[in-house]
């Protein structure tokens, strides 16, 4: 399992258990209690239950659907100690009078006049609490309607936002992934060479003291650098003498386009495998705080006003200065430069590997001398100049060409 | 040494819980003492027909003898009378009706019980919340000896049965857990107890690759082993199971093997297989990576032990605390409390080889230090012996006059249980 973390000879459930919660917790963010979401949702609530803020067309259609308040249809009727006696005919009401005190021997009328009064009395009552409930029901009816009203909105809105939020993953997933593979493929394959042209066109122009951004670099050997700013001191005779680039023949300088030259090493260096040469793109990274492989890859040339192309100060610059530098007014080198980057994405890396040895990979690293004998061959010791400052674009094999 | 065990049903076709551990104690007993089994002649536990035949028979070298039941069960009655002690304040003599209609009702075999509990050394009661050990511990005195079976259920907060617990001569509990509950409600702490907790005939040899073919079970699989009831957690393990089955990493299946009440949900990766034989129920667990135990009451888990027996882990409920303390306790299962929980320690398992391993060595270890055959034999001897040794001191208090039946102080049982320490024990 990835992210489960057990080692033990022996198991401790609870411990496990722990972890997983732990895990769920980190997946969460944050761990609510009930409490908490109880109150958040009675935060929610309170908004929604001033209805003085929501308006609403439905609710008038809700109002116009809701039929028509019935009125209570109790009849009342007052009754009084006479009503019992009473009667719309005189004769009859004389009568009823007369026999009264001979009626009243027989029952007590008199609690019965009483108690229907008094119903009377409840039966009015009852009629207006229940017009005043029925009314409080229909205005609570409307006030639940706009809660559910909004509460529909709220949910399509947070639906929304959730499908956008599940797009922009998706998204973001996808452009991390392309990201990584694009990663890999740079990481696979040669970057950038200067093409003949330019070379000798840098070779001509005068030897730039190395920038102070350079010396501090801390990519090449200090007793190199020292060397290079001493210049020009008596150099210790090279056991091979190798032309200078500038004489290297056009056809047999690999360009950018020629892809990666996993076999280029220059005469006096010993030649790397892939594996060396990772192992010291790692190292370089680290000491540089990661500049991405894209930034390294579109470096402006000298003429782009920042440090040298294809230096440690180059390499150091970010991403975005990188792309500022793409803008600048040296298109040459910037396409050029974007050549490798074009192979590292096309399909068939290998097989363009795999040409390098037919198209005669001639040394451009170019060290115009060896080492110095003293100097460990590492990697980069190794095809770091120990002599004369050289121009900037003759180090730019310091990454990893 | 003569032995009664008195249990609501019996029978080779007879699967539930407390039944089983019934039967398979009196068998196991039977190799060490006359064994003779009282049981109504109910199969089914709703209705409580009778359905058997009254009388002696040989079950497995067993003699049982079935009684009649009186009346078979209610269930309206029933409901009514359960709403009434469980949900508010009632009298003793609602109780007693409540345990009249839950059944079943055997006035014969109590009757058989007080005639004839003399000739018996002691008489072993199943289930204590059935008429036949309320009324038959009563009746067999001193000889009575519980095997509560309780769960964490509203039954357990009832007045009547605290007396029960603090009468009988001995107590033989399934888990810490279940000790502690009887403890906690009845104030027993003076009489004798035990976990012991049952044994199962768990075969040397299983084949987990006979099953997969035989019902086309393919790839890694969770097994649910049980009645498929809404009141075993079933319903919601479904639920948390879809749960897991969106997750893009979740590869394995649910298969589900016995009767079911609920429907199952339609997805090619949740089988129902029905109701299977011992053996290929022992296959089917020996082929699963794990089984889920989603059930919220227990008081043993026998089809757990058993996946522990074939050394595949557990993952229960954890709102069972006998559950969880299981799997506490034997290091060999992981619990969820909620569907979160639920999908991470499925793919705990589901992805971690190693840890499915351990698990289920630690629970293969577990059941061979508290639950073998051996140790459980061991376990009630030793009561027995124990209880030879010792003076009987009481027998269950006598039920309250008329009056006192009919006084309705007695609080809701579902607020005494409310009030019941929770929580795993650690021993």
């Amino acid at each position: 399992m990835p992210d489960f973390n057990v080692r033990a000879d022996s198991v401790n459930v609870e411990q496990i258990m722990e972890q997983i919660r732990a895990r769920i917790r980190d997946k969460r963010g944050v761990d609510y209690t009930e409490e908490q979401i109880r109150e958040l949702a009675a935060v929610k609530l309170e908004k929604f239950l001033d209805p003085r803020s929501i308006r609403s067309d439905l609710l008038d259609q809700f109002r116009k659907a809701q039929p028509p308040a019935a009125p209570v249809s109790v009849p009342l009727y007052p009754f009084e100690d006479t009503t019992l006696f009473d009667s719309h005919r005189g004769i009859v009401r004389f009568f009823r009078r007369l026999f009264r005190p001979l009626v009243k021997l027989f029952f007590n009328s008199n609690a019965l006049t009483q108690s229907l009064h008094q119903q009377t009395i409840i039966n009015r009552q009852s009629v207006d609490r229940l017009d005043a409930v029925e009314t409080s029901v229909r205005q609570r009816g409307d006030l639940y309607y706009e809660l559910l009203h909004n509460l529909v909105l709220e949910l399509t809105r947070a639906t929304i936002e959730v499908k956008n939020m599940s797009m922009r993953v998706e998204s973001i997933a996808s452009r991390l992934e392309f990201t990584e593979r694009r990663l890999r493929a740079l990481e696979s394959v040669v970057v950038y060479k200067p093409a003949e042209p330019e070379r000798e066109a840098r070779a001509a122009s005068p030897a730039p003291v190395p920038s102070p951004q350079r010396a501090s670099g801390g990519f090449a050997p200090r007793e190199n650098q020292r060397n290079a700013q001493q210049a020009p001191t008596p150099r210790p005779p090279s056991p091979a003498p190798v032309p200078p680039a500038s004489a290297v023949p056009a056809a047999a300088t690999p360009t950018a386009a020629d892809g990666p030259s996993s076999g280029d090493a220059p005469a006096g260096v010993p030649a790397e495998g892939p594996g060396q040469r990772s192992r010291r793109r790692r190292r370089r990274r680290g000491r540089r705080g990661g500049a991405s492989a894209v930034s390294l890859m579109t470096t402006p040339g000298p003429g782009a006003g920042s440090p040298a192309p294809g230096t440690a100060a180059s390499a150091d610059q970010t991403h975005a200065s990188a792309s500022d530098a793409a803008d600048s007014d040296e298109p040459d080198e910037g396409d050029d430069a974007a050549e490798p980057f074009e192979q590292a994405l096309s399909p068939e890396p290998t097989e363009r590997r795999g040409e390098m040895p037919q198209s005669t990979p001639t040394p451009t690293l170019t060290p115009t001398v060896t080492p110095p004998p003293t100097v460990t061959p590492t990697p980069t010791q190794a095809e770091t100049p120990a002599a004369e400052p050289r121009p900037a674009s003759d180090t730019h094999h310091d990454n990893d060409q | 040494m003569k032995l009664a065990v008195v249990v609501q049903r019996y029978g080779l076709a007879i699967n539930g819980g407390a039944e089983l551990h019934a039967r398979y104690i009196a068998e196991r007993l039977s190799r060490h003492a006359e064994v003779e089994v009282l049981t109504s002649c109910a199969a089914d536990y709703v209705t409580w027909r009778n359905e058997l035949q009254p009388g002696v028979e040989q079950v497995n070298g067993v003699t049982v003898r079935r009684f009649h039941v009186k009346h078979e069960r209610d269930p309206l009655v029933f409901g009514q009378r359960s709403d009434r002690v469980f949900g508010s304040a009632h009298s003793i003599g609602e109780e007693l009706d409540w345990l009249d209609s839950e059944g079943p009702t055997s006035p014969e075999l109590v009757a058989y019980i007080e005639r004839h509990a003399s000739a018996f050394d002691y008489v072993l009661f199943f289930s204590y919340r059935y008429y036949h050990a309320y009324h038959g511990a009563r009746a067999a005195g001193t000889r009575a000896i519980l095997v509560p079976t309780a769960e964490r259920d509203d039954a357990v907060g009832l007045s009547i049965f605290q007396p029960l617990f603090r009468g009988v001569r001995a107590l033989m509990y399934n888990s810490p857990e279940e000790r502690t509950m009887i403890q906690a409600v009845s104030g027993n702490h003076d009489v004798p107890g035990v976990v012991v907790g049952v044994g199962s005939d768990v075969p040397s040899q299983t084949k987990p690759a006979r099953f997969r073919e035989k019902h086309d079970v393919r790839g890694q699989f969770a097994v649910y082993v049980g009645r498929i009831d809404q009141n075993k957690g079933c319903t919601e393990l479904f639920e948390f199971f879809q749960q897991y089955l969106r997750e893009p990493q979740g590869r394995m299946s649910l298969v589900l093997i016995g009767h079911t009440l609920l429907p199952i949900p339609a997805h090619p990766r949740i089988r129902h297989l029905g109701f299977l034989d011992d053996a290929d129920k022992f296959d089917a667990i020996a082929a699963a990576d794990l089984l889920i135990m989603p059930s919220y009451f227990e008081s043993l888990s026998m089809v757990a032990l058993e996946a522990w027996a074939l050394g595949r882990p557990v993952l229960a409920n954890s709102r069972c605390d006998v559950l969880k303390g299981q799997c506490i306790r034997s290091n060999a299962g992981l619990y969820y409390e909620n569907a979160a929980e639920f999908v991470d320690t499925l793919k705990a398992i589901e992805q971690n080889r190693w840890l499915t391993a351990t698990l289920g060595r630690n629970g293969r270890q577990f059941f061979r230090e508290h639950y073998e055959w051996p140790v459980i034999e061991r376990k009630y001897l030793e009561m027995f012996a124990r209880l030879s040794k010792e003076p009987a001191p009481r027998a269950v208090d006598a039920l309250p006059g008329w009056m006192e039946r009919r006084r309705q102080d007695l609080p809701a049982a579902r607020d005494v249980v409310r009030k019941l320490p929770a929580g795993w024990s650690r021993s």
